[in-house]
Parts: structure tokens; sequence; C-alpha cells
């Protein structure tokens, strides 16, 4: 038996696991608190009175379902995810295109897009509330008055708040779209391009029958990465309209927050975060397996 | 011989170009340019009805967060914002050599050797990318209550190592994965163990992207807002969840928290210059080079 484990260990066998000891560590210490916290999403745990204590089963859960807020916070999730993602990857698929055809000055452009992408989106928020304050001392409104528009409530009123939100987070992930996508189009073939030159085909057929087919799994990849940071939004929304005016940007991060961190109702928190956890996993799986196919097919 | 039709074609092509690329160029700036000025304003020039491009530039918003006061006003909810700083250097430092201390044995087993589970590890790793804070925030904040480390550094940085660590580890690897294995398996037979391997080869190999690896991760850690807006209070909130408390019930300090975000992004915007050819690379974990 010794024996046994002595090789064992003179072959390596256990190398692997001891290197990557140190991390599962790390990574245990963060597996545990969430597998805490799907047991308390089964329980009443209310932080304020621990007496109230009681193992509840799924009843948490169900009680979202008799919930408005929860109702109207996942349509805004999903509507919000939606609107941002084909908005971010459209525009930003026009921005690379247009700095993919050697336009003067691109690299300067380019080096210039990488600003509002590393700066903390939060910061990103704090910048636009200056900008788009709903008084005429805001420029944005002044900006707009010179187009006949405005002045605008961008954070008082519903519709104002959800614009704000979407145009801010634009302004913060455009850029990381259009480089993805810039990238992509840098390393495709040329052959293809020839061959359809030589077939005759104009700048619009190139487009929609070479470069995008070719471009896919690029897209998908812009895709999957937008629509998972849309879905989790809170930096933006925490920092200008808090969820508000009357829940109109409340998603179910914002309102899972509210829950846990407002009224304290850690179980109900809980709960919803775990909705929205479980809302990630299936959203994801089926990009992958669009990422799959988009793959397969340029190969 | 150009035909004057497609001189005029150029002309009209050119003037479409010039203007994309102004256009482009003012979204992506101006929010910039209007911050900084509006952090150079006293009270009264913000407020200003239209906003005004001409004013005499004072340093007061800037001064008011270096000595926290301004005017003796405010002075018991005032932000203390050099201590913010400090603390999103002091987080961010720490979690980025936690994660770098555990994540380079990590990744040198992920890219080079063969086990039961390697490629389960690494997902799971991966999927950490795209999870709700939320979900981990509520229990770490009870546990946290519950063991003392809420609003300390150390249980912010192994609260950030959700954001660092399988950042680091997927980095590393695709790094790694990049040296040919025939160096390695020379090094082997000249009778390196897998430690001088990884200490001879590995490592100096990929120096560079070890860096680039280090930056970014203290980037993302500058980056943070939710973790520390959750297990931080006053004496350890970092720069983003600082800048946020120049919004108080009464009214906003707009100037103050101008000169707040320009600090707060001014490092990012620094470091970014060393790292930007990684950047695309590290926001979607080694997947687009």
């Amino acid at each position: 038996m010794t024996n046994r484990w002595r090789r064992h260990w003179r072959r390596g066998t256990f190398l692997p696991y001891l290197l990557l000891a140190p991390a599962v560590v790390l990574l245990a210490g963060m597996i545990y608190p969430f597998g805490l916290g799907v047991y308390y999403s089964l329980t009443s745990y209310w932080l304020q009175y621990p007496n109230r204590f009681r193992f509840v089963w799924f009843d948490n859960y169900v009680d979202l379902l008799e919930e408005p807020l929860f109702v109207r916070a996942l349509e805004f999730t999903l509507g919000f995810t939606v609107v941002a993602v084909v908005l971010q990857v459209g525009l930003g698929l026009a921005v690379a295109l247009f700095l993919h055809a050697r336009i003067p000055g691109r690299a300067a452009i380019r080096a210039l897009m990488l600003m509002p992408l590393m700066i903390p989106p939060v910061i990103t928020a704090l910048m636009w509330k200056i900008m788009m304050a709903s008084t005429n001392a805001g420029i944005l409104n002044y900006a707009l008055s010179f187009l006949g528009i405005g002045p605008i409530n961008w954070f008082g009123s519903t519709q104002g708040a959800i614009v704000s939100v979407l145009v801010i987070d634009t302004w913060g992930n455009l850029p990381f779209v259009a480089l993805i996508l810039l990238g992509g189009l840098q390393a495709l073939p040329t052959e293809p391009y020839e061959a359809a030159r030589v077939d005759g085909a104009g700048p619009i057929a190139m487009l929609r029958y070479v470069t995008l087919p070719l471009l896919s799994p690029f897209i998908v990849l812009a895709v999957t990465f937008r629509a998972m940071d849309s879905l989790r939004i809170f930096d933006v929304i925490y920092a200008t309209t808090t969820g508000g005016p009357n829940d109109a940007t409340t998603n179910l991060q914002i309102m899972a927050y509210q829950y846990s961190f407002q009224w304290y109702q850690m179980g109900k928190g809980m709960a919803q975060a775990i909705v929205l956890l479980l809302l990630v996993v299936m959203v994801s799986y089926l990009l992958m397996r669009l990422w799959n196919r988009a793959s397969e097919s340029v190969q | 011989m150009k035909t004057p039709g497609t001189t005029y074609q150029m002309t009209v092509r050119h003037v479409v170009i010039a203007l994309a690329s102004a256009l482009l160029l003012v979204w992506t700036v101006f929010p910039f340019v209007w911050i900084l000025l509006t952090s150079l304003k006293s009270p009264t020039d913000i407020l200003s009805v239209p906003p005004t491009f001409t004013f005499t530039p004072t340093i007061d918003n800037y001064a008011a967060l270096v000595v926290g006061e301004q005017r003796g006003q405010y002075s018991s909810t005032r932000p203390d914002f050099p201590r913010f700083f400090l603390n999103s250097i002091i987080v961010s430092i720490g979690a980025v050599a936690l994660s770098v201390a555990a994540g380079i044995p990590a990744a040198y087993a992920l890219a080079r050797f063969k086990f039961p589970g390697r490629d389960t590890l690494a997902f799971v790793l991966l999927s950490f990318r795209f999870v709700p804070f939320i979900a981990f925030v509520i229990p770490l904040y009870i546990l946290y209550q519950r063991f003392g480390l809420y609003n300390t550094h150390a249980g912010l940085i192994l609260a950030y190592q959700l954001i660092t660590l399988p950042f680091t580890v997927w980095m590393l690897r695709s790094f790694f994965m990049e040296i040919p294995l025939e160096i390695q398996e020379a090094a082997k037979i000249d009778g390196c163990s897998w430690l001088g391997v990884l200490g001879r080869v590995i490592l100096p190999l990929s120096a560079p992207g070890i860096a680039v690896t280090v930056i970014l991760g203290f980037m993302f850690c500058w980056n943070a807002f939710n973790y520390p807006l959750m297990l931080a209070g006053r004496q350890t909130f970092p720069v983003t969840v600082g800048a946020i408390q120049f919004i108080s019930y009464e009214q906003v300090l707009w100037g103050q928290m101008a000169a707040a975000t320009i600090v707060a992004a001014v490092p990012q915007l620094l470091l970014s210059l060393m790292v930007q050819k990684y950047i695309v690379r590290g926001l979607t974990m080694g997947a687009v080079k």
C-alpha cells in the first residue's frame, strides 16, 4: 500500500492537485457562502427579527410569483438586456466596420475608445449624472435644445430613467463590442473577399454574404458577454436612479439588493438572487450552443 | 485621370468620414472634457444657465477632496477621500497579490498537466465571470458580520477573489499555453523538475503576460463597486463607493463629485495605456486575443 502511494508520488500523479490546492481552497471559500445562501433562501431569515427564523421550504420562491414588483423587475431585466444588446452590438458593428475601413486617425480613435471602457462603471454613471442634470444647467439638455428637443427630465420620469440607463451603459460598453468585432474583422481571411469581387459583389452584398457570416463567432461572443453583463447590471442603476422612479428601472439585482440590504429580508433577497442566477445560467447555456454552431459553420 | 463624377463622390466620402469620425470622438471624449471642466468650476458656475465654457477655473473642489472640508461646511458628513483612495490601493494590491500567488501554480497545472477533472475545474472558474454578485454578497455579509470581517481590508481582499482569482488563472493559463512545449521538454531532459520548469522556463518566458495580468487584475479591483458597497464601511470604502458619498439627501456636491470622478478615473486611464493591446483579451478572460 505504502509502495503504491510512493509510486504515485514519484510519478507526479498528485502534483497537479497539489498545485491547484491554494486556488481551490480560495474557491471553496467562495462557494461555501453561496451554499449557505441557498439554504437561507429556504428560510424566513430577517436580520432584524432573528427569532422569526424558520425553515419555510420554497415559500420565498412561491411568494415571488404573487409579488407584482418581481414580475416587473423580471420584465425590465429581460427587456433591458434585449434592447441593450441589440443597440450595443448593432452600433458596435457599425463602429468596427468604420474603423476597419482604414480611415485616417484610426489608431488614435481606437486608443481613445479604451477610456470609457476601463474607468469604473459607477464613475461613468456619475459623470453622466452630472451631464444629465434635468435643469437647464445640464449640458446634455442644453445641447439637445439646439435640436429642438427637451428639456428632458432624465432621471425623474419613467421613460427618461430607462433611456438614461441605456445611454450610460452603452457609452461604457460600446467600445468593448467595437474592439472585439474590430479584432475579428482584422483576423478575417482575404480569399473569400477576392472570390466575391471576382463574382462582382457590391459592398452591401460583401457585408451580407461574406463579412457577417465569417464574423458570426465574434458577434456571438460579443452578444454573450454583453447579455451576461446586462442581465446583472447594478452599478449604473444604483448610482443614478436606484431603481426608480416608481421602480421603473428596478431589475432583479436591484430588487434583491433592496430586499436584503434595505429591508434586511435576507431569505427573500437570496431567493431572488438565485432566480437571477438561474436566469443567467439558462441564457448562457443558450448562447454557448449558439456559439458552438457559429464557430462550426465558419470552419 | 479622374472623372468629375468620381471626384465629387470622393469629396462626399471624405465629408462623411470626417463627420462620422468627429461624432465618434465627441461621443467618446466630450464627457471627460465636460467633467474635467465641471471639476474646475465654482458652485455658481456649475449651476449657470446656459452651461458655460468660459469661467475662472478654481482648484477648490480638488482642495476640498484632499482636505475634506469646504469652508467649514459639511464637516461632520464629509467623505474622507484620501482614505478612500488609500483603501482602493491597499485592497486592490492585496487582492491581486493573493490571486497571483494562488493563481500561478493553478494556471501551471491547468496549462501543462493532464488529470481528471481539469476541464470541469477550468469551466467552474470561468463561470464566476458571469455570476450575479448579489447571490454571493448576501451570505458574505452575514458571515462577515459574524466573524469580524465586515468593514475590514482583509474581508474585501477575500471577497475580491471572486473577481480576480478566476481572471488571473484564466489569463495566466492562456499565457502559459503560448510557450512552446519543446522548450519545456528540453529543460526536463536537462534535468529540471516541475519546479525547475516553472521557475526557469514558464515564469521568465511569460513575465510580460504576468505583468499584464497583474495590471488588469488591479484595474478590475479598482473598478469594483458592489462588493465594497455592502461589505465595507466608512473606514474601508474604496474610491468607487466614496465617489457616491457626494450625493446626500440634502444636496449633491456636483463640483466635488466631478473632481472625485476624475481622481478615481486617472489611475485607470494611465494603467490602461500600459496594457492597451491586452484589454480586450483581459475583458474576455483570454477568449479573444
